[in-house]
């Protein structure tokens, strides 16, 4: 076992990788974990900055724009469609309602009735999607005989809402627990990329190097039981660093492990483990070039990380982004964190997308480790 | 016969590296191959070693055919590569334990062979040194330890002095001589001539990947046909009486080495009769006169036109 015992001994030589990523990681999670709890305790309906260009002013416009006064601030806006994104753009106005000349028209034939621009970037501004659909459900309830009733609308919707926030038995304490074992893992996947592809391939590099692997192939060692203990020793580092990840989610947080699925989450990190340890088996038969490993280490752990959902949420995610994320398992390894699934049927496509990127990967490592050492 | 190779063939596209090479080593010896840097020395041991595929030819190493999976055959085989070939996050000790533990596999026995390759080579002082911390020759003896710990019964050295200090390279070359005395037989490739002269009972010397000639150093230089050198040195002479002594018969050459003059004669004449004569007919007073025996590099050079060094 002599080749296993090096291998051990010169990625513990690399110890630094290992530690700069854990450190980094546990701060963060340390960090993560002592911010308050995040818990609404009451409810406030905000009043928006709108601008309403009304070119009907019908009985039936103004009757709209009354209510959305009533709602909300409103302020002057140009009339163009340039000039509204403009406002928009510059914060002026949270939305801008356009209502066309055929809006009675539009109502009654119960078409698209008002253009509305909204600034994406102010969650609240869908609030106004909401007081619109309001009004119109409302409008389309009093037609009868080709008439609105104008005035029961304005009763009805000027009618308030009680919101009262009832005790929620815990959950917002529950959904911050969740949230803190969801980025943990999360991140978890992230740092296990990183320091595998970076710790592996850099004792692959020194084993791999042209001159010592010619000693190695003169010698009398057979390929067969020289590559057993270069894969057994790969094993070994990944269970080390796997295991050293989820002990620290025990450390951190051992007493809540109870309220979230903390056997799926472990199931999910091993899984994920070894379908990226099969990827750096890749990664070292294509490449024995130091600074292509650190390259690679650092882009393929970022930037999977990054269209995966591990930074940003993948609802977040344009559909393309998360098109291309599906072509790596880190996608997959995010999904099964982010579900808080029940049971493992739940999630066993994952899972198993996760497997067929590990035999993908080992496969086309093989094809390329047979080649290299044809003679 | 330890090692025979038999019209050995290897290209590189349309280069020609080796070309119908043949070489035979008898048990025991320390053979030479000598040639000048690209002649195609570490082709044919990576060809030996099976490193390296060829296109036509047989090898035979202890009397069987030698293939990449001939596990008992590399077990008697040592390698020590032109390049030093060690792992930098390793000290010496671990170095060398683990391209002896290769072969070896019971760990009393490897500690005792790794013990005695340290002793060897001396490195006793530096065995939990990282081969960054070690000079250039301090680093060959490291890279001849890794290939000589399980103790071989052959061993291939490819230009292991290359790029080291004098003090080492003695070190290394009686080193060769001490592991030929224990019983190894040695394959030694170079182009430096005098380890050659120095080390090895027999010599192959090599050019574009053939095998020009193979025999002792004496039955070498004892080919030369074509040459005899005389090195004569005066307490004055002119240039002009320099200049005329080309005119002496059979003379080829005159070179000036320091204050002497090595004078090239064809081989097979009253040359040194001749020489006196003009010495004595000039009335110069030499203080030096004496011939010159030919080189390795006169037999290189009479074999292929060119200095051994070009």
């Amino acid at each position: 076992m002599t080749v296993y015992k090096y291998f051990i001994k010169i990625a513990l030589r690399n110890k630094w990788a290992i530690l700069s990523y854990t450190i980094v990681f546990f701060v963060l999670s340390i960090i993560n974990g002592s911010s308050p709890t995040r818990g609404e305790t009451s409810f406030v309906e905000a009043k928006l900055d709108i601008g309403i260009i009304d070119n009907s002013n019908s009985q039936l416009s103004n009757s709209l724009k009354d209510y959305l006064r009533d709602k909300n601030h409103i302020v002057d806006v140009g009339q163009d469609e340039e000039s509204i994104k403009e406002q928009i753009f510059l914060e002026a106005a949270d939305a801008i309602i356009v209502i066309p000349k055929d809006f009675d028209e539009k109502v009654i034939n119960k078409e698209k009735s008002v253009e509305v621009y909204r600034d994406d970037r102010k969650v609240e501004s869908i609030q106004i999607e909401t007081q619109l659909n309001k009004f119109f459900v409302f409008l389309n309830a009093t037609y009868k005989d080709g008439k609105f009733d104008l005035d029961g609308i304005s009763t009805a919707l000027n009618e308030k809402i009680h919101v009262e926030l009832i005790k929620d038995g815990g959950k917002a304490r529950n959904y911050h627990i969740s949230e803190w074992f969801r980025f943990y893992f999360n991140f978890t996947g992230y740092v296990i990329i990183a320091t595998y592809i970076a710790v592996m391939g850099l004792v692959m590099a020194d084993f791999t190097d042209y001159n010592i692997e010619n000693r190695r192939k003169i010698s009398s060692k057979k390929f067969l039981k020289f590559n057993s203990e270069i894969y057994l020793g790969q094993l070994s580092l990944a269970s080390i660093i796997t295991l050293i990840f989820i002990l620290g989610s025990i450390v951190l947080r051992g007493k809540y492990i109870g309220e979230v699925n903390f056997g799926i989450y472990i199931v999910n990190t091993m899984v994920f483990s070894f379908s990226i340890l099969c990827l750096t088996f890749l990664i070292n038969n294509i490449t024995r070039n130091k600074f292509v490993i650190n390259a690679l280490s650092t882009v393929l752990s970022l930037g999977t990380a990054f269209i995966s959902g591990v930074m940003v949420p993948q609802q977040f995610l344009g559909k393309k982004v998360l098109t291309i994320a599906k072509f790596f398992p880190t996608y997959y390894f995010v999904r099964v964190n982010d579900m808080q699934a029940n049971s493992f049927s739940d999630i066993r496509y994952e899972f198993f997308m996760q497997l067929l990127f590990a035999i993908a990967f080992l496969f086309t490592g093989l094809y390329f480790s047979k080649t290299a050492q044809k003679v | 016969m330890i090692v025979k190779v038999n019209n050995l063939v290897k290209r590189y596209k349309e280069l020609i590296a080796l070309d119908h090479f043949n070489m035979e080593v008898e048990e025991g010896e320390i053979i030479g191959l000598l040639g000048p840097n690209g002649c195609g020395k570490t082709t044919a041991i990576n060809c030996i070693l099976s490193l390296l595929s060829f296109d036509k030819g047989e090898i035979e190493v202890f009397g069987k055919k030698m293939t990449p999976n001939s596990y008992d055959i590399k077990q008697q085989i040592g390698l020590v590569p032109q390049e030093v070939s060690v792992f930098d996050n390793l000290t010496v000790r671990e170095n060398i334990d683990y391209f002896c533990g290769l072969y070896v596999d019971n760990n009393n026995l490897r500690k005792q062979y790794v013990d005695e390759a340290i002793e060897f080579v001396g490195l006793k002082d530096f065995i939990k040194f990282y081969p960054k911390k070690l000079s250039g020759g301090l680093k060959r003896r490291l890279n001849i330890a890794c290939g000589i710990a399980h103790k071989p019964k052959l061993i291939f050295l490819d230009e292991p002095t290359v790029a080291v200090d004098a003090q080492s390279r003695n070190f290394i070359l009686n080193g060769i001589k001490k592991l030929n005395k224990e019983g190894s037989t040695i394959i030694y490739t170079t182009h430096y001539l005098e380890e050659v002269e120095m080390l090895c009972k027999r010599i192959i010397i090599m050019d574009n990947g053939k095998d020009l000639v193979s025999g002792t150093k004496e039955e070498l230089k004892a080919m030369i046909t074509t040459s005899e050198k005389i090195v004569v040195g005066f307490s004055t002479v002119q240039d002009e009486v320099v200049e005329k002594m080309k005119n002496i018969p059979h003379v080829i050459d005159i070179e000036k080495d320091g204050e002497d003059y090595i004078i090239k004669f064809e081989n097979g004449f009253n040359n040194l009769t001749n020489l006196l004569d003009f010495i004595k007919k000039k009335d110069l007073t030499y203080t030096k006169l004496h011939s010159q025996l030919p080189t390795l590099n006169d037999v290189f050079l009479e074999l292929t036109g060119k200095e051994l060094r070009d």
